[in-house]
């Protein structure tokens, strides 16, 4: 063996050297970059226009498929809860100074309906201003009684079970009922509020 | 809802989600809170917090879709954009923006998208794409992201070979920072594909002397000095190349090669003696990095240029007996990868609601690939294929639940029309004998009566049975022959009758006004019960008219989405095997330069020990 190797070994460490330096557009792994970057310049080009084709294939795969997901969630929803029976009860939080939300159990007309337990992650998601859709249903027309009651944890992290309660007219179309935990600053305790949406 | 709920602009809140510093920055903006005006909106937010981005994109595209988000409009539509970059889809998330940005919301946020947009393009090497976001970037970026997007620009240039271009970029960077450290780097890199190796020296020399104050600029040290060391035993300098080389750290991911190239550069100075010292350690480290290959061969070539042909070829012999067995394992892990199940199990163990861009596959499934894959982790490449496949996975998993879904609804709405088909003929029937228009007489006819009966004030005629009965017989009492004598008992029966009949007439006259209110009452209540029900009829004509109408909808609708599904999912399939293959190719292919490696070391350790063993035997010959 003659020293041809020993410029064989450099080119291809310089090679690892330089390909290290062209990830780098952010940190990464050193050693794990050190490796990748053995495959040569030419096969990159032609390997990331692989990858490109093959994304834009994805893309419009996910398009299709938002696509169709939203197709089957509205014919869910029309064929599970037509317009003039469907109910749905959404849960919202403003502040949540005061509760800290476990779960919410639902009644309608006297029957137990929903019962849900609510993450931490899900919580949180409240408490930041989304609104969760606990239960849907099918209702007659003519009046009906909610009673929701809300566990968690009130002021001074105490264990806090409330109830609220409203009779609510389904009329023709469908009805849309928030359950909205507000904070009363002045009594320093939350409040559970029922409002109706058309 | 939400009084004074600090929800700040939608755009904001995405871009909150990419990093604490942009969090920071969006808290501080300090436009007007926006008032979640619908419960779908609140939904989509639900969700969207939550970085469950695929239900969120549904339900925002299905809220769109029945027009129940007229109060969030604008932001809906931005929060679309965010959220489908957040989910990987970022080519309509640039239509999106491309559409909205250059109006409708402030010029800083328009330039931190661009940025972001440019940074996902890059790393899923849409180099063009990425180039032309940075360009749409009007304003200064706040300080971090502006050094970041000079890297990502010179990198771009970089990437596309025109390093003049990337050198004229960072050749004006003056910052401290770690990104002036990295641009400097990356600086020095493109001036030695150059051959400009004199200039690239000065920048790699003053990196590679830098004291660092953490991991990642120890990392970039190391990386300096390795690539000054290379670079310079390239350029024939090999006693100025042991310097840089000596500074890498002696524990670290480059040390091997630092220690391999040290030994190089002794041997170039034909000192093998000194060369062994390092090369020796390098024995003791890690079979799969090359530079621990490629000593197990320096070793003898050192020992045969000091004589030690013996202990040469023994150790000719050991790095062709260990070579063999790397390749063998080599070879099985390359028939693993090839049998598929490999890539199945990186997103097995991982929960598929969170595609996205953000996903990233830390740590490799154990076995033997990933001791010969980890460093693949690092690559945009390897990271962004797994990602789509991982994308995919979720994708064909979704349609599969919307299949079995559709059959069943299907099943649901044929159960419906049988029993809708089975109702019918009695509801009609009862319909039939309901005779409202007959009703609708009757109750015209009563009015009609009471009316006459109030006008002739016919007290009589709202008598109770009893009342009518008890009249009737005072009145038949009256007409007794027997009471038309003229004797004292008779005369007093009849002051009774007339009496009785007084009474009655009294107490009939007082109670009119009270009944005849009672009965137009009960008329009234009767008038609008029939209304109702004329109402409720027409109600159940038109359902009767619709009904088959909306199943017929309804059906079409089923029964067209199941082979769009079915379509769909066939592509989806399609895709993920084109994607597997691509991932295999890239594994395999790393793989297989690692065994050519092994090969051509082996042929070269067959090479020098046939010579060994010629010049022993020559030697041998001679003695003889």
């Amino acid at each position: 063996m003659t020293k041809t190797l020993i410029s064989l070994a450099a080119m291809a460490m310089l090679a690892i050297s330089i390909s290290v330096a062209a990830q780098d557009v952010a940190p990464l792994n050193a050693d794990a970059a050190m490796a990748a970057a053995m495959s040569a310049q030419a096969s990159e080009s032609e390997s990331r226009d692989q990858f490109r084709s093959l994304d834009q294939d994805v893309q419009t795969l996910k398009k299709e498929v938002l696509d169709l997901n939203r197709d089957l969630f509205l014919l869910e929803e029309e064929l599970l809860f037509p317009a003039n029976s469907q109910v749905a009860f959404f849960i919202s939080m403003d502040v949540g100074e005061y509760f800290e939300l476990d779960s919410v159990n639902i009644k309608i007309d006297g029957k137990e309906v929903a019962n849900y337990l609510y993450t931490a992650r899900e919580a949180d998601a409240l408490i930041r201003g989304g609104v969760h859709r606990v239960h849907m249903a099918n209702l007659k027309t003519g009046d009906h009684e909610l009673i929701a009651i809300f566990t968690g944890k009130g002021p001074h992290v105490r264990d806090y079970r409330r109830g609220a309660t409203i009779t609510f007219d389904k009329g023709i179309g469908a009805k849309y009922l928030e359950l909205e935990i507000t904070d009363r600053v002045k009594k320093q305790q939350p409040e559970f509020v029922i409002k109706e949406w058309e | 809802m939400h009084p004074g709920r600090s929800l700040l602009r939608c755009l904001c809140l995405w871009l909150a989600l990419q990093g604490p510093t942009q969090a920071v920055q969006a808290a501080d903006d300090g436009r007007d809170p926006i008032v979640v005006q619908d419960p779908h909106y609140g939904e989509v937010l639900f969700y969207f917090y939550q970085e469950d981005y695929f239900p969120a994109i549904v339900r925002l595209l299905a809220a769109k879709e029945q027009q129940q988000l007229d109060a969030h409009a604008d932001e809906g539509e931005l929060l679309l954009g965010g959220m489908y970059l957040s989910y990987g889809h970022h080519l309509e998330a640039a239509e999106i923006f491309e559409r909205l940005l250059a109006n409708n919301v402030a010029p800083d946020i328009r330039d931190r998208t661009w940025f972001f947009l440019a940074k996902i393009w890059y790393q899923r090497g849409y180099l063009d794409k990425s180039q032309q976001a940075l360009s749409y970037i009007e304003r200064e970026l706040p300080k971090n992201l502006q050094r970041e997007a000079l890297m990502l620009e010179s990198q771009i240039l970089i990437d596309a070979g025109d390093y003049d271009a990337a050198i004229a970029k960072l050749q004006n960077w003056k910052g401290k920072t770690e990104w002036a450290r990295y641009a400097k780097f990356n600086l020095g890199v493109a001036l030695v594909r150059l051959g400009r190796v004199e200039e690239a020296a000065r920048l790699l020399d003053d990196l590679g002397n830098l004291d660092p104050y953490n991991d990642e600029l120890t990392s970039l040290r190391d990386k300096a000095n390795l690539a000054l060391g290379y670079a310079l035993l390239q350029d024939g300098q090999a006693r100025a190349a042991k310097a840089p080389l000596q500074r890498v750290r002696l524990e670290g991911p480059f040390s091997n090669k630092a220690l391999l190239g040290v030994g190089w550069a002794d041997a170039e100075m034909d000192n093998y003696q000194r060369a062994l010292v390092p090369w020796m350690e390098l024995r003791s480290r890690n079979l799969l990095d090359s530079a621990v290959q490629e000593s197990m061969l320096a070793i003898p070539y050192a020992m045969a240029k000091l004589d030690s042909i013996s202990q040469a070829a023994d150790h000719y012999l050991n790095a062709i007996e260990a070579f063999y067995e790397e390749t063998n394992r080599l070879d099985r892990t390359i028939q693993h990868i090839e049998s598929g199940q490999f890539f199945d199990d990186f997103v097995e163990d991982d929960p598929l609601d969170s595609a996205g861009w953000y996903w990233r596959l830390e740590e490799l499934p154990e076995g033997l690939e990933g001791r010969y894959l980890f460093h693949l982790l690092a690559t945009h490449e390897f990271q962004e294929g797994l990602k789509n496949y991982r994308d995919l996975s979720y994708l064909y998993r979704n349609l599969d639940e919307w299949q079995m879904n559709v059959n069943v609804y299907g099943n649901m709405l044929e159960t419906r029309k049988e029993a809708y088909a089975l109702r019918l003929p009695r509801v009609q029937d009862s319909l039939a004998r309901a005779d409202l228009d007959g009703m609708v007489s009757r109750k015209l006819e009563f009015d009609s009566t009471l009316n006459n009966i109030e006008e002739s004030h016919d007290w009589l005629a709202l008598a109770t049975r009893s009342e009518f009965e008890m009249w009737g017989e005072i009145t038949g009492l009256e007409s007794t022959p027997a009471l038309r004598a003229d004797i004292p008992e008779a005369d007093e029966v009849r002051d009774k009758i007339r009496l009785l009949k007084g009474v009655l007439q009294w107490n009939l006259e007082r109670d009119f006004g009270d009944r005849l209110w009672r009965i137009r009452r009960n008329l009234r209540q009767s008038g609008e019960a029939l209304v109702a029900t004329q109402r409720s009829r027409r109600q159940i004509d038109e359902t009767m008219r619709l009904e088959p109408l909306r199943f017929d909808e309804l059906s079409n609708r089923v029964y067209g989405l199941a082979p769009r599904i079915e379509g769909t999912k066939v592509r989806v399939e399609d895709a993920l095997s084109k994607q597997r293959a691509f991932l295999q190719s890239i594994a395999v292919g790393e793989l297989q330069a690692q065994k050519q490696r092994l090969d051509i070391y082996t042929v070269q350790a067959r090479f020098a020990l046939a010579a060994i063993y010629d010049i022993a035997a020559t030697v041998g010959d001679a003695s003889e």
